[in-house]
């Protein structure tokens, strides 16, 4: 018995530890054992049970009980030592229950890190503990899919490469080339001179950094995201815009993330990141804030104007912030007229940066908004309007000259029909 | 039970294959006037086409007794005034979504051709040639106990499927398997199955989750372990706050094995973790009450009443019987109770009694109008609804104005009728109420002051004249304007919007402040429910009363929910259960 007992203490202490090792030689030991148990069990108990198929109607009893027999009997090589320790220690029975509800076929990871089992003790309600065990498990569940392709692809790089050999060494011609490959070098350094240009003569375009405290860090981590990607784009272009990142405190959530995610690569970044404001850079009159929430409608692309695109990213409804924002400052604002040209169907209106980032440089580039705006999801709407030429004019002229007096209309009454759509 | 479930639940899909509405927008309006009993005529002639299964026969009967009662109350509403629900009756939504023709019928979805469940234990050779002929993505044995839960089926079937897998397994039988077991045992309540269950998971398992505890605690507490139900509660405390349901079951438990003490403490518990208890919970404590003649435990219960009361909380039509029965049972009091209606007026039909009156208290009305003032309008970002110049100015408008008796939300009311002009509307609106002699205020966008086809600068200065205007910018939001105008005027005047301003409530940070601005906007809002332009304008009449728990010591009136009327969060219930003492 004192042996059995220091055998479980030994195991219930390592287990954090090697939780691979575990399981492993835990259930052979015990899946032994089970049918030792389950022999004896059929031997000694009752004859009928060995022969439980000749008598067609009185043993199904019998067999239907059986396997509870096998299932209590793991009582004695069971765990007794846990129930105490677990009593202390509220941590070890999360970490229970989320392997149990694992056991369920719930949503919930295989492993996890001390400190994720912290942030979900943290977690104020229950249903905030699922979502955020389901947001693990399907991290760890693309991390291992990922995995997988990783190893397919070696193996199959692999014999791809025994089979070059096999062919190199039957055909061996020489060669000639012009240049080396050194392709992905030069692109770098061809981008890095154009962001070079654009930083002294591109047309500015700002990201508003200043809605960290409106997001959860969530929000701000898919911000952040969509910045890198944005940032990509713009490299990538022709004639890329020369991007400020304004507001941007140093030491905030957004600094400390962005550097986290650019690592050494933040301090040569061609852009233009500052703790000042938009305002205190660029003359107030030439600055346009961007925003969905806009009622003006953006018709044309101007390239003496500094437009401005909040980074924020808000899953957590709170309209009209940007555009407070914008009022604040007393700036112009406008919108993109997705509803003009295209047949929208469901998602907001608020785009992601990155897509916000790819319209405005194609319109910079083309200035055709039917090429712009194929960089909205095509999920969110079913197709192009068909504008003729004509009547496209007639209601540009329209539009000036009411612009003059007044708002266009169609954003003004928008929440008003809504209102009565409700109510009704 | 299931039976009277099922029933129920077939309801609202007859509603909605109702021909009637179907009836295109043309007939729209006057089909409107006709609506109830063409409605509950339409829905007798479903029920009958459809009682052919018996087993609904007593959910039908029940209905068929309801529709008879609502139309005969309906007939007698109707001689006294208009048949329009208000708008925070129980139902009036629905009503209002059904007139609605474009309700669309839900398709079905489509059948999945899966292989017979067993309804006889099978042996393993059979289960084995089930396996094989089951086609699916899911792991067999999950599949055929989920099933096997879903349709209830007998436990031996289901304990021939573990013999099986433990046969297969050495003896083993996963957790999942025996959770989904457990929950057939627990639904045939079939206690020893329960025992020999919850004995496996001890020893299998260091702890149990939540599904399972809950599943155990609900199958002991009918037995004499149920103390034990209450050690699997205090083990999902350790890790989450338990739900209502378990704390349900334990309070359930307790009283059935009389353990009056034990069960006040867990309710006691449920409350302080801020849970809403079920209401089967306060139910069951009434019906237990009926046995106990104890001065403590009575002025326990009278608690639950005045907890429902100051949570705005209705008790359904079985747990009024409750309430009604134990009232009765109280020996000495001669407590006598009806389920009635309440007058326009106010007066409960039973006995004639005043209900409380909507009205807020001097020191509610100042809290609900600072709130309003600071959560709806400023937001902590004056910017976001409107601009500080903007609120500066309707401050100092508000205050240099003598109090007015109506506000109206200009541009609600001004498109009422999408095919009549705006400002014609609104001029009518106005005009109407200005021979009445009430000092009338409209609150507006500045666009509508910018002359175009469908705002007449003509008729915008008519009205105008005729009543105070406030015009916010166009970007602004208008209704909160509305309600501070209305409430800095003071307590008699009202407003007039068809909008139900649920986002405006939702601003107010805590349930209790909602709960205050919902009781004073049902006392204050006016509705319009004309559907033709041009008629005389009527209001919705405004409920006098308010809808709440309430005693007056020698007598209780509680408004309930009847069991087959659905009922929206922002609407109260239209029937009273008034109980009185014999004097």
């Amino acid at each position: 018995m004192a042996v059995f007992l220091k055998m479980s203490i030994g195991i219930t202490f390592i287990r954090p530890f090697a939780k691979v090792l575990v399981p492993f030689t835990l259930t052979k030991k015990r899946r032994v054992l089970y049918s030792m148990i389950l022999q004896r069990y059929m031997s000694s108990k009752i004859p009928a049970v060995t022969s439980p198929k000749k008598e067609s109607t009185s043993p199904e009893q019998l067999e239907l009980d059986g396997w509870k027999i096998t299932m209590k009997s793991s009582v004695q090589e069971g765990v007794p030592t846990v129930s105490s320790t677990k009593d202390e220690d509220p941590v070890a029975a999360t970490r229970e229950l989320i392997e149990m509800w694992r056991l369920l076929g719930r949503e919930v990871p295989e492993h996890i890190s001390e400190e994720e089992l912290k942030t979900i003790m943290e977690c104020a309600s229950k249903s905030s503990k699922k979502k955020y065990l389901k947001y693990l498990y399907v991290k760890e569940k693309m991390k291992k899919a990922r995995q997988i392709k990783k190893e397919m692809k070696a193996a199959a790089r692999e014999k791809a490469k025994k089979d070059q050999l096999l062919e190199t060494s039957k055909e061996d011609k020489q060669q000639d080339f012009l240049f080396l490959r050194l392709w992905d070098r030069n692109m770098d350094i061809a981008m890095g001179w154009k962001g070079a240009q654009a930083m002294q003569f591109g047309q500015p375009l700002v990201f508003d950094m200043a809605y960290d405290n409106y997001m959860k860090p969530r929000e701000l981590q898919s911000a952040v995201s969509q910045l890198l990607e944005s940032e990509g784009w713009n490299r990538r272009n022709v004639d890329p815009f020369h991007i400020h990142f304004c507001n941007l405190k140093i030491d905030s959530p957004f600094h400390r993330e962005l550097v986290k995610r650019y690592g050494e690569k933040w301090d040569k970044l061609l852009l233009t990141a500052t703790e000042k404001s938009h305002i205190d850079l660029f003359p107030k009159d030439s600055i346009i804030y961007l925003t969905a929430d806009s009622p003006n409608v953006m018709t044309t692309f101007k390239h003496d104007k500094i437009y401005i695109v909040g980074s924020f990213v808000d899953k957590n409804m709170q309209p009209g912030t940007s555009l407070a924002k914008a009022k604040r400052l007393n700036l112009a604002t406008e919108c993109l007229p997705l509803d003009k040209y295209l047949q929208w169907d469901i998602g907001t209106k608020n785009l992601t940066l990155d897509q916000m980032m790819r319209i405005l440089l194609c319109l910079k580039n083309t200035g055709s908004w039917e090429e712009a705006l194929k960089f909205v999801p095509n999920r969110k709407h079913s197709g192009y309007l068909e504008v003729s030429q004509h009547s496209r004019e007639s209601v540009n002229r329209m539009k000036k000259s009411k612009t003059i007096n007044s708002f266009p209309k169609g954003s003004v009454y928008a929440p008003r029909k809504r209102d009565l759509k409700e109510n009704i | 039970m299931t039976f009277c479930f099922t029933g129920i639940r077939n309801f609202p899909k007859l509603w909605k294959n109702n021909p009637y509405l179907v009836v295109g927008p043309g007939h729209f309006y006057n089909s409107l006037f006709l609506k109830d009993y063409n409605g509950i005529r339409n829905q007798q002639k479903l029920f009958s086409l459809k009682t052919a299964s018996p087993q609904n026969t007593k959910a039908m009967n029940l209905l068929t007794a309801k529709t008879r009662y609502r139309r005969k109350e309906d007939e007698g509403s109707n001689k006294v005034s208009s048949d329009f629900p208000h708008l925070f009756a129980a139902g009036a939504a629905k009503k209002r979504s059904q007139m609605n023709p474009q309700s669309k019928d839900h398709a079905l979805p489509p059948e999945r051709n899966v292989i017979q469940l067993p309804t006889k234990p099978l042996n393993s050779e059979q289960w084995d040639k089930l396996k094989e002929d089951f086609k699916g993505k899911a792991n067999f044995e999950n599949w055929v106990i989920t099933q096997m839960a879903h349709h209830n089926s007998s436990i031996d079937v289901a304990k021939s499927l573990l013999a099986w897998v433990a046969a297969k397994n050495n003896g083993i039988v996963s957790y999942n398997l025996l959770v989904k077991y457990l929950y057939l045992c627990v639904f045939h309540k079939q206690t020893s199955e329960v025992f020999d269950v919850y004995e496996i998971m001890k020893a299998r398992y260091k702890s149990l989750e939540s599904g399972g505890s809950t599943l155990l605690i609900r199958g002991l507490i009918h037995s004499d372990r149920w103390r034990e139900a209450l050690l699997l509660l205090e083990d999902i405390k350790k890790v989450m706050t338990p739900s209502k349901k378990n704390y349900n079951d334990c309070i359930q438990g307790a009283l059935l094995h009389q353990d009056v003490n034990i069960a006040w403490n867990l309710y006691q518990e449920l409350l302080g973790h801020d849970l809403i208890p079920m209401m089967e919970t306060l139910k069951a404590f009434f019906d237990f009450g009926k046995d106990i003649k104890d001065d403590q435990y009575s002025n326990k219960l009278i608690d639950i009443l005045l907890y429902l009361r100051n949570n705005q909380l209705y008790p359904g039509e079985s747990f009024a019987h409750s309430i009604k029965t134990w009232f009765e049972s109280v020996p000495g009091e001669q407590w006598k109770g009806q389920f009635t209606t309440v007058q326009k007026s106010g007066q409960c039909l039973g006995c004639g009694k005043t209900i409380e009156s909507i009205h807020l208290s001097l020191e509610e009305y100042e809290f609900l109008k600072r709130k309003i003032l600071r959560d709806v309008i400023d937001g902590g970002d004056q910017y976001k609804k409107t601009t500080p110049q903007e609120l500066k100015r309707f401050q100092n408008f508000v205050k240099h104005s003598p109090p007015f008796d109506i506000v109206i939300d200009g541009l609600n009311v001004a498109k009422m009728f999408p095919k009549a002009r705006e400002s014609q509307v609104l001029l009518d609106v106005v005009s109407q109420l200005a021979k009445q002699n009430l000092r009338v205020l409209v609150l507006g966008r500045k666009h509508m002051l910018i002359p175009c086809a469908r705002w007449r600068k003509d008729e915008m200065e008519k009205v105008q004249k005729q009543a105070s205007c406030f015009f916010a910018d166009n970007i602004s939001e208008d209704d909160p304007f509305l309600l501070y105008a209305t409430l800095h005027s003071g307590n008699h005047c009202r407003f007039i919007t068809k909008d139900l301003l649920r986002d405006h409530k939702a601003c107010l940070p805590d349930a209790k402040t909602q709960r205050l601005f919902f009781k004073w906007q049902q006392g204050h809002q006016l509705a319009i429910i004309n559907r033709f332009p041009g008629s005389k304008i009527t209001f919705q009449h405004i409920l006098c009363y308010d809808t709440v728990v309430q005693t007056t010591g020698d007598s209780w009136h509680i408004p309930y929910d009847e069991d087959l009327v659905e009922r929206y969060s922002y609407e109260v219930p239209t029937k009273w259960l008034c109980l009185h003492r014999k004097t």
